[in-house]
């Protein structure tokens, strides 16, 4: 086990590696630096060659990235070409936002659709059935950012329940943090939740078609009893991928909605940062991303173990 | 799998996490908030303040105080005890550093924290602002400012002459490649004979200091120990009306009201400005009282808004101005015929309605009406004169002409802009390509003058030396689409050294006359600044420079 985790951190360092090398030469494609943007209009060729020097931005593309990658190492990622502050600290300081609303949102999700793609699933081709798949498909196919708006239109703008946006802290005042918290979760927690209700359901239609089950109802068992002891424990894997998945994608951050309510999130940082050039703030945040992936990843690997014997690591 | 895998799973997460960090900056609640990561989180930073829900006006629990580590003396009774006013801006400021920073959001609130010698009046005039009187001598190449008496910065320290002196010689400092060396052009030196009397020496008369050293908050006075310590950019230290508190990305920026204030007011308690990109989030969180102002309004939600309770909307004709230009080395645009054919066919008001819904004023010149001592009334050509439009692009022996029309979506109006002008264009034969780059793109293409025709704005000026004289003198340091013409040359830097005000505006006037005949920029419009607020909000008013100053507002009204 302590093997496994030990292997599969060091794969993680190497895929980090990879992912700083991506991001690097994908800023590098594009037209346009942090400076040039900076001065916008006001362009003046002196001015921004004498910026550029300061910078380091003007060394060839290979010291600038080896430089960069020697002061990563040792766990400093620069500081910001836009605001001058370390890029460690802007991450680790919209981290809790980020991570508070992707936990929400997927408990959202979870609640939704581990019922519905159950029930989906075991009346499978009824009524309910189509009617969950139906919901389901209108969850997936709503854009979120205008989601976002119609929940802002009814719980904010008509019957003021909740407030449109912004962020409070969960010590701060819990109950304005979940005021707060909630309109943001619904809407990307219900869209995660349709994709993973969908899995739910064909995971959980798959075990039920295999031969033990048959042979568990001619035992004559319940059909709950055999949904709970002998489909639902052969379903788990592939619906712990799936939210393992998701579970990494929202703590990515979500760009549309961190923006629709003003949530103070990663997502937002990484955005203005690619319409800024900042590139030491992208690398910082894509990598934190990227670790985010893989540590859910490994997490999801081990839950694999534990919830089917079959599977060994180490 | 046992309990002490779980232990080391939450290991090796803060080892990740760790890898990020620095060390000491590191905020150990942020680390720990992930680590225990099963159950819905923390906040990270543990110091925060108080919930600051916003919504009523009258939550007015002092976010003052808190404090950062620093020294903020958060102790004495501010201003009127009028609350927090909550500020929704809609992009990022980037850093505070007053000398470089270039970014309209780090204005808006850097007005509130930072003064400069003098500064615009309503009207735009320059008034007293730490320096209460000034004198030129007779030569017109030594100005002579006396300083307030009794300013101190936030920090608790008096301002004395040479903090001007400083600040002044900071920008002009080639090592601080600061934006705004070009105001100091003329400077030849800068002293301080006393604590009070700072004397600006210059090389050739400058009829528009005033408006270099205080036309906004870039030329703002300093304490050079932030400098020294390298604060200025996280904690600005000025003589303004509000002192900075602090800033985050959940609190936003938060100032609170300096009591010490050399001026009248401040009224507010403090003031938090939020950061809320999304247009439509910010007329919601305006509409539902989770903020109480708002910067701009699109122009297309201008109607609807006035006519809401409980928000008051206005709008007041601004100096910024939008315009297009063509590249003058690149065939046909160098024939001046073919831009006056250009500038013929197109209707401004159409343009106007469109991409402003009318709030706007159609203008062919670049200063606006508003402006009245610098306003030119011109306006030589008539909208949609298609006719004569096409006999002078068969004169130049242009047909089937195809150009590429380079806009952007940061700023959405120039797309909208271009599709009008595309399909007015198209009535005297000329296709329009509309290429939408982002900012980045479309900045380093105007630089390599990499394109055909460009289209944009230039954001609020004063002095006509500002609107005309680095675009359209040859040697202007923004002249992308390359006009060059010796008489516009002469007159621009005859009127910089004019000090007769009637004789430098008819230089100005004749030159505007010719820019705006050759067609070196075709000017479209200045837009309103706009702006709404609660109406618990009194003493608020939008500049026509769109300065954005709390010193005189009031909460609860």
């Amino acid at each position: 086990m302590i093997a496994f985790i030990v292997r599969r951190t060091l794969q993680m360092l190497l895929a980090l590696f990879g992912v700083s090398i991506v991001v690097f030469a994908l800023i590098q494609m594009v037209d346009g630096d942090p400076i040039r943007i900076a001065l916008g209009t006001r362009f003046d060729p002196e001015l921004y060659q004498r910026l550029l020097e300061r910078s380091g931005l003007d060394r060839p593309l290979l010291e600038q990235y080896f430089t960069w990658l020697g002061s990563a190492v040792t766990g400093d990622l620069g500081v910001s070409f836009r605001t001058g502050q370390p890029v460690t600290e802007m991450v680790l300081e919209r981290l809790p936002a980020t991570i508070q609303l992707a936990l929400v949102a997927l408990l959202i999700a979870l609640i939704v659709a581990i019922p519905a793609g159950i029930i989906s699933a075991v009346r499978s081709g009824r009524p309910v059935d189509y009617g969950v798949t139906a919901l389901s498909q209108v969850g997936v196919s709503m854009p979120d950012f205008w989601a976002g708006v119609m929940y802002i239109l009814v719980f904010s703008l008509t019957l003021s329940w909740l407030p449109s946006a912004g962020y409070v802290g969960l010590f701060d005042d819990p109950v304005a943090w979940v005021k707060h918290i909630l309109l943001p979760a619904l809407t990307v927690g219900l869209i995660s939740g349709s994709i993973i209700t969908r899995f739910v359901r064909s995971s959980v239609v798959e075990a039920a078609n295999q031969d033990y089950v048959r042979t568990a109802k001619a035992k004559g068992l319940g059909e709950w009893g055999i949904i709970r002891d002998h489909v639902l424990p052969n379903a788990w894997i592939s619906i712990v991928t799936v939210v393992g998945l998701q579970l990494g994608f929202l703590l990515g951050g979500v760009v549309v909605v961190e923006t629709v309510f003003a949530w103070p999130g990663l997502g937002r940082l990484a955005l203005t940062a690619v319409e800024s050039r900042d590139f030491t703030v992208l690398q910082g945040a894509v990598l934190y991303i990227a670790a985010m992936f893989l540590v859910v990843n490994l997490v999801v690997d081990i839950v694999y173990a534990r919830l089917d014997p079959r599977v060994r690591i180490g | 799998m046992k309990r002490w895998t779980y232990g080391l799973l939450i290991l090796v997460m803060a080892l990740v996490l760790a890898a990020c960090g620095t060390g000491e900056s590191v905020d150990i609640g942020a680390e720990s908030t992930v680590a225990g990561d099963d159950t819905a989180t923390t906040s990270g930073g543990a110091d925060t303040t108080t919930a600051g829900d916003t919504t009523e006006a009258g939550t007015d629990t002092t976010g003052a105080t808190e404090t950062t580590e620093g020294d903020t003396p958060a102790t004495t009774a501010p201003g009127g005890g009028g609350g927090e006013l909550i500020a929704a801006q809609g992009s990022e400021p980037d850093r505070f550093d007053p000398h470089l920073t270039s970014a309209y959001a780090s204005f808006q609130v850097l007005e509130n924290v930072y003064d400069t010698l003098v500064q615009p009046g309503a009207d735009l005039s320059m008034q007293p602002a730490l320096a209460e009187e000034w004198e030129v001598s007779e030569d017109q190449l030594t100005w002579t400012f006396t300083l307030r008496e009794g300013v101190t910065f936030h920090n608790g320290r008096d301002l004395i002459a040479n903090d001007v002196v400083y600040s002044y010689e900071r920008i002009m400092d080639e090592e601080t490649a600061a934006a705004n060396a070009y105001r100091f052009a003329s400077v030849e030196s800068v002293t301080a004979p006393d604590d009070r009397t700072v004397a600006v020496t210059l090389n050739r008369p400058t009829p528009n200091l005033l408006v270099n050293i205080g036309g906004f908050k870039g030329m703002a006075i300093i304490p050079r120990e932030i400098v020294e310590d390298g604060s200025i950019d996280n904690q600005p230290v000025g003589t303004g009306p509000f002192r900075f508190v602090s800033r985050s990305p959940d609190q936003g920026i938060v100032l609170e009201a300096n009591p010490d204030y050399w001026g009248d007011g401040p009224n507010l308690d403090g003031i938090r400005f939020v950061q809320m990109p999304d247009a439509n989030a910010k007329l919601t969180a305006l509409r539902t009282g989770e903020v109480h102002w708002i910067d701009t309004v699109p122009p297309q939600e201008l109607e609807t808004l006035s006519s809401e309770e409980g928000i008051t909307v206005e709008q007041v004709a601004g100096s910024d101005y939008h315009y297009f230009a063509l590249n003058q080395n690149r065939e046909p645009f160098g024939n001046v015929d073919v831009r006056r054919a250009i500038a013929m066919a197109i209707d401004r008001d159409d343009i106007t309605e469109a991409a402003q819904f009318g709030a706007a004023t159609a203008n062919q010149t670049a200063i606006p009406a508003s402006n009245e001592t610098w306003y030119h009334e011109y306006a030589p050509f008539e909208p949609s004169n298609l006719e004569e439009a096409e006999s002078l692009l068969d004169a130049a022996g242009v047909s089937d002409l195809t150009m590429e029309m380079m806009v952007t979506s940061e700023f959405p109006e120039t797309v909208t802009q271009a599709q009008v002008i595309a399909s007015q264009l198209s009535q005297i034969g000329i296709t329009v390509e509309i290429s939408d780059v982002d900012f980045a793109t479309w900045l380093a293409r105007q630089g390599d003058a990499d394109f055909d025709a460009f289209m944009l704005s230039w954001v609020g000026n004063i002095d006509p030396d500002d609107f005309y004289y680095a675009q359209h003198h040859s040697e202007g340091g923004f002249n992308f689409q390359g006009y060059s013409n010796p008489e516009v040359d002469q007159l621009l830097d005859d009127a910089r050294v004019e000090t007769d005000e009637a004789a430098r505006k008819t230089l100005y006037d004749r030159a505007a006359e010719m820019i705006v005949d050759e067609a070196s920029y075709i000017f479209l419009y200045n837009p309103n600044n706009t702006g709404a607020w609660s109406s618990d909000v009194s003493g608020y008013n939008v500049r026509g420079d769109n300065a954005v100053r709390f010193v005189e507002t009031s909460l609860g009204g």
